[in-house]
């Protein structure tokens, strides 16, 4: 072994290295057992339950596809839930996110203001916000946009604080200097700064939005969720297959209409 | 757009021969009149004590005139970051003053030292562009000071700072280069369009901080050309740290030399020989 080897490799370093791994896949080891204990595995239960899968999907088959036109409304209350609760987050995510930011925040009781409600609304899933909204505004679309609003405000406001907390700040210093005001720093060389990768998030934040709109009906909220749940309730399989093809369709389609944008705006 | 001075050759040792005087024939649609003759920054007796009790600078005496181009040289550690962050105003210094337009901003703070500042501009060692506008946005943003109406915070150009800074772009040889996106210039190119926002300041003080330390040799000299005209042409009092004494002393008026916190020497470049600047470096490594 050459001496500059020597030099950062030190003796017993390699046997440590050995010790530290072993410990820390003992570790992984464990945690996997206990999981395996605490959730009651039963594999064998998977092939006793085989032969009830398969009477439930050939009862799905075929797909409903005559229920297109009267599901077209829920698909659209679905999309329209993503894009309330995605709107209304980036609107209000913004400027928490800017106050969140410990490089550009104006006080620091504003900052740790601002990461306590984030983290609130970010700590609560948005299924108990819509049960929450529920309560408050009754069944339908409303209470499950409110509820997307209102989590997509606490995960936008954390990404997008990092965001701003990872953006270059040499042109932001450059305009302070110049005697620009504290807003103009802000709208002309941080918000150029970060709007493509706030842009990026903010549509990821679409993706995720339409799924979750699709389990918030299951609580009331309106959209194909609750769609799904009435016919899986009424034993109609055929038109829960249907459902689930339409949800996979508007899925997949959100995914390469958000990534096509973002393509476009980074 | 060329300028007198874009073309790459021979530099004679003397600016006053290289750079002519103010009034010459100088393109550039919205070029600055020549500003009032006068010392324009006035540092006395600046000191600067970190908390940990470290002394960065001591006593320090600097006047700098318009139209004069100065240059500060020291090694790493001398004391001439600080010194330049004292001068705008990001550090407090701990004893002295800096004067600009008769007013002490070592005295001030807040929205009094953003006023205050107004005079002074700072170019840094990077350009510091927003990467994603364009490059007159860029230049229209060094106005922003002079424009704080509810339009500009709201992410609108000063309208009417357009036309100057079309003007300043020609002055830096950039004017065809305006509508392009600053994060695809060359280094040397961004650090002119860098110029040119300190320029839409319209400083009678123009701080450079190592404006050359990423460029490339011609970029280097492009960049110094440059701030060497705007003192001569402009009356721009510039004040430029350096690490290149063959540059120092190719385009400065005056050469200053820190070490430890102390001034060193301040003379003219012709009086100041290679070897009162080489010790700077070598007493510091000793």
């Amino acid at each position: 072994m050459s001496k500059a080897i020597e030099l950062h490799t030190p003796p017993g370093a390699s046997g440590a290295r050995t010790f530290w791994s072993v410990c820390a896949a003992v570790v992984f080891l464990a945690l996997f057992v206990q999981a395996w204990i605490v959730v009651q595995a039963r594999p064998e239960d998977l092939l006793t339950g085989a032969h009830g899968m398969a009477d439930i999907i050939s009862r799905a088959m075929p797909p409903a596809f005559d229920q297109f036109v009267p599901n077209l409304w829920p698909v659209l209350e679905t999309i329209d839930l993503a894009i309330f609760g995605t709107v209304f987050g980036v609107l209000l995510a913004f400027p928490l996110s800017i106050l969140a930011a410990a490089n550009v925040t104006p006080a620091l009781p504003l900052y740790y203001g601002a990461r306590a409600l984030i983290g609130v609304t970010r700590a609560v899933p948005d299924l108990v916000w819509a049960l929450l909204f529920v309560t408050a505004v009754g069944l339908g679309p409303f209470p499950g946009a409110l509820a997307l609003a209102v989590h997509s405000v606490g995960m936008l406001g954390r990404l997008f604080a990092e965001v701003i907390e990872d953006m270059d700040m040499g042109p932001v210093e450059a305009l302070t200097l110049t005697g620009a005001g504290r807003v103009q720093v802000l709208t002309h060389a941080v918000v150029p700064g970060v709007l493509p990768s706030l842009l990026g998030i903010g549509l990821f934040r679409f993706d995720e939005n339409l799924r979750s709109s699709l389990v918030l009906g299951f609580v009331g909220a309106g959209g194909i969720g609750f769609q799904l749940l009435t016919a899986m309730n009424l034993f109609q399989y055929q038109t829960v297959s249907f459902l689930l093809i339409a949800t996979f369709v508007l899925v997949t389609g959100a995914e390469r209409v958000s990534a096509y944008l973002r393509r476009l705006f980074m | 757009m060329s300028t007198p001075f874009s073309a790459s050759g021979d530099i004679p040792l003397s600016p006053a021969a290289a750079f002519p005087a103010a009034g010459s024939d100088m393109p550039g649609a919205a070029r600055p009149a020549v500003r009032a003759s006068g010392v324009k920054l006035a540092v006395r007796d600046l000191t600067m004590c970190y908390e940990n009790g470290h002394t960065a600078l001591s006593n320090l005496n600097l006047s700098v005139s318009a139209g004069e181009m100065v240059v500060v040289l020291g090694s790493n550690g001398s004391g001439k970051s600080t010194f330049m962050k004292c001068v705008v105003g990001l550090n407090r210094p701990t004893g002295g003053s800096v004067k600009v337009a008769g007013r002490d901003l070592a005295a001030l703070s807040g929205e009094a030292l953003r006023r205050a500042r107004l005079p002074l501009a700072l170019i840094s060692q990077h350009a510091n562009l927003v990467k994603r506008r364009s490059v007159l946005a860029n230049v229209c943003c060094g106005a922003l000071g002079r424009h704080r109406t509810l339009a500009t915070a709201l992410g609108r150009l000063p309208r009417k700072e357009i036309e100057p800074a079309l003007g300043y772009l020609d002055e830096v040889g950039l004017l065809h280069l305006a509508r392009q996106r600053a994060g695809t210039l060359s280094g040397g190119q961004a650090q002119r369009v860098a110029v040119a926002r300190a320029l839409a300041q319209r400083p009678d003080v123009l701080l450079a901080d190592e404006p050359v330390a990423s460029l490339d040799p011609e970029a280097a000299d492009e960049v110094m050309r440059l701030l060497r005209r705007l003192a001569t042409e402009d009356g721009l009092a510039v004040v430029c740290v350096l690490h290149q004494p063959e540059l120092a002393a190719r385009y400065a008026d005056r050469l200053v030399g820190l070490r430890s916190g102390l001034l060193e020497f301040d003379r003219p470049a012709s009086e100041v020989s290679s070897q009162q600047i080489a010790s700077l470096y070598i007493a510091e490594a000793s």
